[in-house]
This record gives C-alpha cells, structure tokens and sequence, in this order.
C-alpha cells in the first residue's frame, strides 16, 4: 500500500503554464504527511492528481501499484468509493440528509448502507457527534460539520485519506481538534492521510511534509 | 439515488409545488378539454352512426347527356342532332339488382345486418298544415337491427309501423310543427298518385333539429306505394361488426359495384374534418400548457444542479459515477412528472365531473340533458404519460449537465 510519483507534470489553459513541474515522490503506507508551500505553489493540484480527481498532463502516479492513468473510469469510481475518503475545506455536506445519512453516503453507494450504519455510528460516537446524529448540516456548527465529514470520509474505512485545507475554515480551537483527529485514525486506524495545508503549525503534526515551491519539491 | 432525490424535491417545496401545479394544470386541461371535445364528438358520431347506418349503398345518380340514348334509341354511325339534348337525373334512382346485394350482404361475415329502405321526399300534411319530410320506408324488424333507432323513441314503438298498413313513426319537431300527435292521421304526397293518409303510431327524437323535423319511419311497402314504384329499393343501410372498418369497406365495395357505397364518416366528411380541427386545437393547447411545464422543471433542475454543484463535486468524490448524478436529477423530473400526472388525473376527472353536471339542453334524445363528456380510459392514459413524458424530457438535459460536471472543476472554481 503506497503512493508513487513519478515526474508528475500539470499546466494549465492554452498557454500550457505549468504548476508541477516534475515532482518525483513515494508515500508510505500508513503515512501522515503534509504538503505545504504558498498559495498557487500546486500543493492542491498535487493532492487532487494522486487522490484521482484530476488527471496528470505528463508522469504517473501509482497507487498499491497501479497506474491512474490505466485504470477504467469504472475502477477509479470503485477506487475512490472503497479505498479513498476526502475531506474539503467548505465540509461539503449534503444539506437536505442528517449527519448520520451524510457518512453513511458512500455506504449507499454500494448498497452497504445497513452493514456500515453500526460503524458510522461509531464514528459519529468517536468525534462526539453520537447525539447529533439526526441533525441536519444547518443545524451544526462549522466545526461538527467538519467532524461529519471527516467520518463519512473514514465509512468505508479506506486506506487513504485525501484532506484539502480541512481546517482552513475553522476557528484555532476547532482545526485543532480536527487535526487531532486525523492524528488519531492514522495512529489507531494506520490510514494513510495526505493534507494540505499553509498553517505551518497543524503542518508540524504530519510525520513527514512536503513543501512546494513553484510546482517543485523545496524540501521534504 | 431516489431518497436524495426525493430529499432535494422535499428541500425546495415551493419550487416543487409550482412545478407540480404546472404539470397538474396541464394533464387536467388535456383531460378536461379532451373529454367534452371528445364527449361532443361520441354524441354527434353516435347520432351519425346509429341513426342512420355505417354503410349506405344507394343508387348511383346518373345525369342524362346527349350521348346517353345512343345505342338505346340509335344504331351504330346513326347521328342524332339534338335542338335541346337530354339533360337532368335518370328517373331510376333505385338498385338495380338489390336481391345479389343482399345475398351477398348476408353472406358477409362483417355484416352484422342490412336494411333494404326506400327513401322518398313527400310533403306532409295535418290539416292545413303541409311541412317537406323524408320519408324513409323500411322493414323494422332489420332497420332495428341496423340503427338505434328504438332508443330514441318517446312514445310508441318503431316496430310499430309494421310491414304494412300506412302507419308512421315521426321527429318530435315535425309533430310539433305540423301539430299532429300520436294516433292521429297525417297525409303523405309523395308527387306520384294521390296522398295517403298515415296513422302515427310513434314519435321519436333523435336530438338533431333538422333530422327530427323532416324524418318520418314508415314500412317499406307502404312507401313503394306511395311512390308508386313497387318492389324498388333506393338505399341498402348496413351494419358492420366493426365499425372502425366501414371506410375501408365501403371503398372496396365502391369499387366492385355500380351503386354508390359510402361509409358513415365518408358522407360526413365536413363534420369529420371539424372534428380533425377540434383534435388540432386540443392537442396543440395541452402541448403548449406542458411544454410550459416542461419548462418550468427544465428552469427548476437547471437552477438546482447550478446549486448543487458543491455537492455533485462531493459525491462524485466519494465514487458516484457520471450516471448516478444524471440520475438524481432524472428521478425528480420523473417524481414531478409521477405526482403531477396522477394528481392531474384526479383533477380532470373531477373537472369533467362537473362539466356533465352542466345542464344545456331539456331535450337532447340519447344525449340527455347534460354536458355529454367523455370519461374514455385512453384519455387519462394519455394525460398520464404526456405528464411523465414531459417532465421526465425536460429533466433530461440538466441532467445529461449535471452528469458531465467534473469534480475537480467545481473544486477548484469553489476554491477560487
């Protein structure tokens, strides 16, 4: 279970400008790592490449060894539906479902809806969301919003966890209480968690960062 | 998909409940409209249909030139120079051999029954009272067979004037015109020969003004005496098994005979091509209310998938393909369409319920009193899956959009 990176380059528009410009890298499994570097450095690109959600204009990325680039859009769904969870900076939440239906989506997905409902209460239970589990998203604050995200991305108990700014809209105390969070499914739960971040402090907590520069690797 | 899309309709009650209003509006309307169209049109058919016959075969009116005596009066190269050359109607408006026709008839297995009839203009007169009347002359135990006519019957019996013994049934109006009434003696001149006077034994409205003031039923021989054209038959009414099959065969049989065959809606083509408007008109309205509702769902569905964006991203990040998110949006136009076209349904119904509540005439013969609305079954089936139709076509193309929404172009558009 790792991730491979190959001189992964992107550009962008008709210009062809480029944003990573041949990064070379390999995550671990069960890894907690951060990347960093200054907005428009291609930290977000790079995150949305290797989870799959944006295809790569040269260079491959190999996940448990498979190339992205090789896999049928059938796969990549399954891909990211059993081996992926992904939690955003706005929560994105579906605000017309309760807590516990909004971790329970990509349950539904494959029907598993029944079997997973134990464990998305679980995990509700787990970030001390148990009694809110009814509540719909415009009745939490930011930071149980997050919390639920953060839990419908760990229902299908993936091995990845692709995280984008997760507590850039959340106060001091609540993006700590979600980084501290994360720290703990990838201690207790050996998920590999890759986030982005430019808070350099919750980019500290990481095992091991990445800092771009420029679409490069400055140092890691 | 279906709970979030139910969710979604559910999140958005005004919205959906306009929506349905215009959907419900349309399949009321098209169930509304349809049925007193169609309503008018049964009852005005069924007077065409059943009065009178599916297929007439009469004499074929032939008019005399100057060459229709060669032969008959001239031999071969002799040239006859006319001063005024014959002209007008052959008097033999009759059939020529009505015993083959009707051999043949009753041999015909899509003939349910044929009425040989002789139908002659006569004047009628009660007292001083003279009035034009067409006087069809058949047997009543076949013309019963062939038209409805003992439905329509006030007082008295069709079957009453017998085979023989100068008794008549007439139209109401006509009855009231000349102001005879039952049992009472009317004289029929038929121009040939003396009047002769006519017992009515029954009085009949068909709920046609012009038919009930000039139609008068007698027994075949007594107007063949009247007319004084014994044994001679001008018209053959026919029933068919099928009457949705009358045109075709009566162009067939038109085809093979020298008498003039014409189907009920062939010698009503005016009416029918009112009628061909009439469906022009309804259908054109019911489709224009449903495109408006069409588009008011394709509106809605294109405003919620610009909405939603955020959430399609997230879903299609969590594994839901390109399909399911169509999907979604699919199943609310179906929803829509679903909803609208039953509560349409139990909405026209109810409109047409109280159109034939509507009184508009005391006396219309079969018709009643009332509003004549037709109740078909086709028309609810038709509102129903106009209604599903149109909004599951309207919410296609916000969904075929939604579905080709790439996530990471609503990342990063969200993000910037």
């Amino acid at each position: 279970m790792s991730i491979v990176i190959k001189n992964l380059k992107k550009s962008f528009g008709e210009l062809a400008t480029p944003v990573l410009k041949g990064i070379c890298a390999e995550i671990g499994s069960g890894e907690f790592l951060s990347i960093t570097g200054r907005s428009g450095s291609g930290k977000s690109t790079l995150l949305y490449i290797i989870s799959t959600l944006d295809p790569a204009t040269s260079g491959d990325v190999l996940i448990d060894g498979r190339k992205i680039s090789e896999m049928d859009t059938q796969e990549v769904h399954r891909f990211r539906n059993q081996k992926m969870g992904f939690v955003f900076q706005f929560h994105h939440l579906l605000p017309e479902l309760s807590a516990l239906e909004n971790v329970l989506m990509p349950a539904i997905k494959t029907g598993q809806e029944q079997a997973r409902r134990g464990f998305a209460l679980e995990l509700l239970g787990e970030f001390g969301m148990k009694d809110k589990a009814d509540r719909l998203p415009s009745q939490l604050s930011g930071g149980e919003q997050q919390r639920v995200a953060i839990a419908r991305s760990l229902v299908m108990e993936p091995g990845y966890l692709f995280a984008d700014e997760p507590t850039g809209n959340l106060d001091t105390a609540n993006g700590r209480a979600a980084m501290d969070f994360f720290v703990r499914i990838n201690r207790e739960r050996k998920t590999t968690i890759i986030y982005v971040t430019h808070d350099k402090e919750f980019a500290e907590m990481a095992t091991r960062q990445i800092n771009l520069v420029d679409g490069q690797i400055a140092g890691s | 998909m279906f709970f979030l899309a139910v969710r979604h309709l559910l999140s958005r009650k005004r919205q959906t409940a306009l929506t349905l209003m215009g959907i419900i509006l349309g399949a009321a309307a098209y169930i509304a409209i349809s049925g007193m169209m169609l309503g008018f049109q049964t009852f005005i058919v069924d007077q065409l249909v059943n009065n009178d016959s599916h297929i007439r075969i009469s004499a074929r009116e032939e008019l005399l030139t100057a060459d229709s005596l060669n032969g008959s009066m001239f031999e071969d190269g002799q040239i006859a120079s006319w001063i005024k050359p014959p002209s007008g109607r052959k008097d033999n408006a009759y059939i020529l051999s009505p015993r083959t026709w009707l051999d043949r008839l009753e041999r015909d297995v899509d003939v349910a029954a044929a009425s040989p009839q002789l139908v002659v203009q006569a004047i009628a007169t009660y007292g001083k009272v003279s009035v034009g009347a067409r006087v069809i002359g058949s047997e009543p135990d076949r013309q019963s067979r062939v038209s409805t006519i003992e439905k329509y019957m006030l007082t008295g019996k069709f079957s009453e004037i017998g085979n023989s013994g100068n008794r008549v049934v007439i139209g109401d109006a006509l009855a009231k015109k000349i102001g005879a009434s039952l049992n009472e003696t009317i004289f029929l001149a038929s121009g040939r020969g003396m009047p002769q006077p006519f017992r009515i034994t029954g009085i009949f409205s068909l709920g046609v003004k012009s038919l009930d003031e000039s139609t008068i039923f007698a027994a075949i021989r007594d107007v063949q005496q009247l007319n004084l054209t014994p044994s001679r038959i001008s018209d053959i009414a026919i029933r068919l098994m099928d009457v949705t099959r009358a045109a075709e065969t009566a162009s067939t049989w038109n085809l093979l005979s020298q008498e003039k065959v014409q189907s009920w809606d062939q010698s009503n083509e005016g009416i029918m091509s009112v009628f061909k408007t009439q469906d022009i008109v309804r259908n054109s309205m019911t489709i224009s209310i449903l495109i408006v509702a069409g588009f008011g769902i394709y509106n809605i569905l294109s405003l919620a998938v610009t909405h939603k964006r955020r959430e399609i991203a997230i879903l299609r990040s969590m594994g839901f393909e390109p399909w399911d998110i169509s999907k979604l949006f699919l199943i609310q136009g179906f929803i829509l369409g679903l909803i609208g076209g039953v509560v349409g349904l139990v909405v026209g119904l109810f409109f047409s319920y109280m159109m034939s509540q509507i009184e508009v005439s005391a006396d219309r013969g079969l018709g009643g009193s009332h509003m004549m609305v037709s109740f078909d079954y086709w028309i609810y089936v038709k509102a129903f899956f106009l209604a599903l139709v149109s909004s599951s076509f309207a919410s296609f193309f916000p969904a075929r959009s939604a579905g080709r929404l790439e996530p990471i172009d609503i990342i990063r558009s969200e993000n910037t």
